[in-house]
């Protein structure tokens, strides 16, 4: 499953172990399209947890991790970004951009 | 939304052939392209190799097979594909305004030359974008080149300037632009995007100009930027003898997989990858009855 979180909430990926954050924008088609295959990787990986965060609901925290492009997903171990991926990846890449990096 | 078992883009002679014989094989296909079929084609004087059409120009050959098309039923929808999202089961592809779903896709959009600028990929989702619908509200308050191959990213760049803050416009053709005042035209050449974590700056052929984002809009694009995920050698796609990309259900031929650039060679790698298509979906049924009778 895919929790979707704002500002507030982001102490969930501080707190998590590995955590893979989709920040994305329901203007953006690409974003649109890589949901459903974030989905299906978070029943996959039970170790990881996965969020999505709204880049306009969440302006502050697009600008800290300075997310230029959407969609943009990226790895944090313990609060600490690692990793990112940016634009539609297919499932299978993405599977292995998170294994690579968690 | 149908789904078409297979969705073919390009209209030049591999997407043709590819056509001709998936409707041989009776597949429900979505053929996407020009009713012109290919400006290769129509510029072509005259075509020496073609087996069976001796001296023929290349605008009697687009006319003999489109002929071909209409004898079979074959449409074209006149489209141009922006993106191809390999969902996992199917396709989706991303049209100037429509969605189309496919079970399996086959690339034959011939191949575009162009060179990409230096940190062009460095900085791509740190700066560099292709879109700027898709962008443009990221950049609020900001600060963006546009660099535009043809008139009509005219508009990109003023939709762009309704939320930037500064939009610099950087046309690489000769024509007058017409963009609105919030909009600065600049004719220089670029060079080089610059940057540290992310780009910082466009170098021209005259200055360094600070931007927050470089927005570069070609005619054409890239088939790695036309399918993320695809696998690419030396810019063309990498395929097997059976015209198998990376991703399971896709398949190239034609100009895109390499040289050398010939109509029969198209024509014929068309036709394999529409075999290969029809026995990927022939196998894809045998597997989903076979789970049925479990
Ligand atoms: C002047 C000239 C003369 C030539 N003479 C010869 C010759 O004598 N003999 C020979 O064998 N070869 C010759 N060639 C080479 C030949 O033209 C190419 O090898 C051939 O056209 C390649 O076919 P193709 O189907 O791969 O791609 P193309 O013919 O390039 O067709 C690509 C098609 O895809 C479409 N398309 C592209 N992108 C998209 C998209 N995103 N969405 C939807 N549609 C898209 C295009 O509009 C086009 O219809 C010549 C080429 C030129 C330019």
């Amino acid at each position: 499953m895919v929790k979707k979180i704002n500002d507030k909430q982001f102490d969930e990926v501080v707190n998590s172990e590995v955590a893979v954050v989709d920040f994305s924008a329901t203007w953006c088609g690409p974003c649109r399209m890589l949901a459903p295959v974030i989905d299906e990787v978070s029943e996959e990986m039970s170790d990881v947890n996965f969020f999505n965060i709204d880049v306009d609901e969440c302006q502050a925290l697009a600008i800290k991790y300075g997310v230029s492009s959407i969609p943009a997903v990226m790895v944090f171990k313990k609060g600490e970004k690692v990793a990112q991926n940016v634009g539609f990846v297919p499932k299978d890449a993405i599977k292995q951009f998170v294994e690579a990096n968690k | 939304m149908e789904r078409y078992d297979a969705a073919i883009l390009g209209t030049g002679p591999a997407g043709v052939s590819a056509a001709i014989t998936l409707k041989i094989r009776n597949k429900n296909l979505l053929l996407i392209g020009n009713k012109d079929l290919s400006m290769k084609m129509e510029k072509a004087h005259e075509i020496q190799n073609y087996p069976g059409l001796p001296a023929i120009p290349g605008a009697e050959l687009a006319a003999k097979m489109r002929e071909h098309l209409d004898s079979m039923g074959i449409e074209i929808t006149e489209d141009k594909v922006s993106t191809v999202y390999a969902m996992g089961d199917y396709f989706a592809l991303q049209g100037a305004t429509e969605m189309y779903e496919a079970s399996t896709v086959i690339l034959a959009t011939g191949v575009v030359l162009a060179k990409p600028y230096p940190g062009e990929a460095e900085y791509l989702g740190k700066g560099v974008s292709y879109c700027a619908t898709c962008d443009a509200p990221l950049y609020r308050g900001k600060t963006a080149a546009v660099i535009g191959f043809s008139p009509k990213e005219e508009a990109e760049a003023d939709f762009l300037a309704e939320l930037a803050e500064k939009v610099y416009y950087l046309p690489q053709y000769t024509d007058e632009v017409h963009v609105s005042d919030r909009v600065e035209t600049v004719r220089e050449k670029p060079l080089e995007i610059l940057g540290d974590d992310k780009a910082v700056a466009l170098k021209t052929s005259e200055r360094e100009i600070p931007v927050d984002g470089v927005f570069i809009l070609r005619e054409s694009v890239a088939p790695s930027q036309l399918m993320p995920g695809l696998e690419t050698e030396e810019g063309h796609v990498k395929v097997n003898r059976r015209m198998e990309t990376n991703l399971a259900g896709c398949f190239a031929c034609g100009d895109i997989v390499g040289l050398p650039y010939q109509y029969i060679k198209s024509a014929g790698e068309g036709n394999i990858a529409a075999i290969s298509a029809a026995m990927y979906l022939d196998q894809k049924k045998r597997e989903a009855a076979k789970k049925q009778d479990a």
